[in-house]
């Protein structure tokens, strides 16, 4: 199968903070890869390098046979409105638009607004009865949701999420995950999700542990 | 979208939004209320400016041998500029033997208007003469009101040991005639050393009959600029027209010498570009205030924005995280400039329109009606106000980099 990400010898240092020691990895087209570590071991830095919200400082990273470090910062934002979804622990989102509006933006962003299919992505992720309700008013499993909702809305092959269930409880954890099973069965995208939970990483294909900017261990999911 | 993005942003955040508001509207209603008042200030000023004397001159145009003749005179009203001629004062000069108790003297005898009430059909009424076009002299007594009376210059009242109630006799060609000094002028010139009689007694006593020797004209006038300068007999037919249609001192010239036959009129420079260069600076000094004015309501803008921009500096990242690209951050941040400018500049018009009547009020005692040109002048000030204003803060919301802001 082909790849979607092929990373080799990828980088990324802070001065002299080495967050992410050179990598090389590959997520065939389709995959739910899960990233688990300690806190601090570049499993953030990895996923907005994937995600072309930031620049390695070495190394080379390939996107659906992309390569990100020729493209400009307009043609990164491109790259990510077509191909990429993201999700992250924090809901961000706006807060004075409601949640349809929030989805519609993404829309907006990537082509023009459509206020039926954003109320149908919202349908899908059980928020048919809160499109005119804003962040403030959704619980956080909601507003995950919503997110959701917003980063699917164009239709992403990839779909990155750092620590999406980080906030939840068990309840809206489990909810959380079959949604993304659902919408990942239908749609077929890959997934790149980052968590320190075990049961999390048990809904993914493969897990690759990290530990200080190093890939430490990998090992598939025995349910898939 | 971009609309309802807009929308709620603004609802959403009254505070910052009603700052900068309040900046633009500042900032444009000082330009409008500047702007509308420098026009009525210019104008009250060059009036101020008039008592300097007269700032045309006319004379016969073929020299000493001419004259020029008083039936003329109403003319003066009735020429293109009529509503810009503050006065004028008619002259006629000459040389008479003056005898008073105190001795015999050979002087310059000049019959003019005093204050002589003027009244041309279809024009309203008005004063003309010395009192209107020489509101400087100092005079110790008053003005003429009859025939026999008379206003002496101070040197030579000295000389003649006059004052005010003594009499003294004119002779010239045999004819005499008896004046009672009224008043003693002081006035710094040559008006000093002559004597002022009525006209209508000069020109009999002089045998010439209906005739001038001079006219002096003060006229309310614009600035001479490079194209005033010009020389009319050089001009194409429009431009011809567009100067003739200037109140530039020359064109007003021009328009009394075509009534008074055989008149050269003339400039008095030293008055019409010395008043010229006063209204100028005045001129740029309330453009420079409109200037300093707007600049600082552009830095209010820019600050207050800084400030906001810190506050949503999550949203633009998360924007950016979308797939926003700079075009489109920038489309948000300007659009919402233009809807607070022109609400801005709108009110600010308002306000500086209110501002002008008030200041003309109570400092000129006048009532302005301010030009057309002034609304889309406010507005243009409330973008440029709110444009460079943004420049700055727009430029930090580019820089945004999503990754440091919406770190988990
Ligand atoms: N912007 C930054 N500047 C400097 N150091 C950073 C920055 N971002 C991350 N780091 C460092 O890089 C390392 C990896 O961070 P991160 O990828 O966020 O870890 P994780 O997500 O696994 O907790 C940490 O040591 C962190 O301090
Ligand atoms: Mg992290």
């Amino acid at each position: 199968m082909a790849a979607i990400i092929e990373t080799s010898g990828l980088t990324r240092s802070y001065g002299d903070i080495c967050a992410l020691k050179p990598l090389d990895l590959c997520v065939p087209e389709g995959e739910w890869l899960t990233v688990m570590g300690h806190s601090g071991s570049g499993k953030s830095t990895l996923l907005n390098l994937l995600g072309g919200l930031d620049r390695p400082s070495g190394g080379s990273i390939h996107v659906r046979g992309t390569d990100l470090a020729t493209l400009s910062e307009d043609g990164l934002a491109r790259f990510r409105r077509d191909c990429v979804g993201i999700i992250f622990q924090q809901h961000h989102l706006i807060p004075y638009l409601t949640a349809l509006e929030n989805v519609m933006m993404s829309q907006y962003f990537h082509s023009v607004p459509d206020e039926a299919e954003a109320r149908h992505a919202l349908e899908r992720v059980g928020l048919g009865h809160r499109l005119k309700n804003r962040p403030g008013e959704l619980s956080g499993g909601e507003q995950q949701r919503v997110c959701i909702a917003r980063a699917i809305i164009n239709s992403p092959r990839l779909l990155l999420g750092d620590e999406p269930t980080g906030n939840l409880d068990h309840k809206s954890t489990t909810m959380v995950m079959e949604l993304l099973r659902e919408l990942r069965d239908e749609e077929r995208f890959s997934i790149v999700m980052v968590t320190h939970n075990q049961e999390v990483a048990a809904w993914g294909d493969r897990t690759i542990h990290m530990d200080d900017g190093c890939l430490v261990r990998e090992e598939r999911t025995k349910s898939c | 979208m971009l609309i309802r993005i807009l929308k709620s942003s603004f609802l959403k955040r009254p505070k910052p939004v009603l700052l900068v508001l309040l900046s633009i509207v500042m900032g444009s209603a000082v330009a409008t209320a500047f702007l509308g008042i420098s026009g009525e200030l210019s104008h009250k000023m060059a009036l101020e400016l008039r008592s300097y004397g007269a700032n045309i001159v006319l004379e016969p145009a073929a020299g000493d041998a001419g004259a020029l003749k008083s039936d003329d005179l109403p003319k003066i009203k009735t020429i293109f500029w009529k509503h810009n001629i503050v006065g004028f004062a008619p002259y006629l000069f000459g040389q008479v033997d003056f005898s008073s108790a105190a001795g015999r003297q050979r002087g310059v005898l000049a019959g003019t208007w005093f204050g002589r009430p003027l009244q041309v059909p279809g024009e309203p009424d008005s004063i003309q003469g010395v009192k209107v076009t020489a509101p400087w002299w100092e005079l110790d007594g008053r003005w003429p009101e009859t025939p026999d009376e008379a206003v002496i210059g101070a040197g030579l009242a000295k000389r003649l040991k006059l004052a005010p109630g003594s009499d003294i006799v004119a002779t010239a060609a045999g004819k005499e005639r008896r004046f009672r000094i009224v008043g003693v002028a002081s006035t710094g010139g040559f008006e000093e050393e002559q004597l002022f009689a009525p006209l209508a007694e000069v020109q009999a006593l002089l045998n010439k009959p209906g005739q001038l020797s001079r006219v002096l004209v003060s006229a309310l006038t614009v600035p001479m600029d490079d194209f005033g300068r010009k020389d009319p007999s050089r001009m194409t037919r429009e431009e011809y027209e567009k100067w003739y249609c200037t109140a530039y001192v020359t064109s007003v010239a021009k328009g009394v010498e075509e009534v008074m036959s055989g008149s050269r009129a003339k400039p008095i420079w030293q008055i019409a570009s010395a008043e010229g260069a006063l209204l100028k600076k005045l001129d740029s000094l309330m453009l420079l205030l409109t200037g300093i004015a707007l600049f600082s309501a552009a830095c209010a803008v820019s600050s207050s924005l800084m400030a906001a921009m810190a506050k949503r500096s999550p949203e633009i990242a998360l924007m950016k995280t979308m797939g926003a690209d700079r075009l489109q951050i920038a489309a948000i941040f300007l659009g919402e400039t233009l809807v607070i400018s022109v609400i801005g500049g709108l009110l600010g018009y308002l306000a500086g329109d209110r501002l002008a009547v008030v200041i003309s009020r109570t400092v000129f005692d006048s009532t302005v009606t301010s030009p057309l040109w002034l609304f889309p002048t406010a507005i243009g000030a409330a973008l440029v106000v709110a444009l460079a204003g943004s420049a700055a803060p727009l430029k930090r919301a580019l820089a945004i980099e999503p990754v440091r802001v919406l770190k988990g």
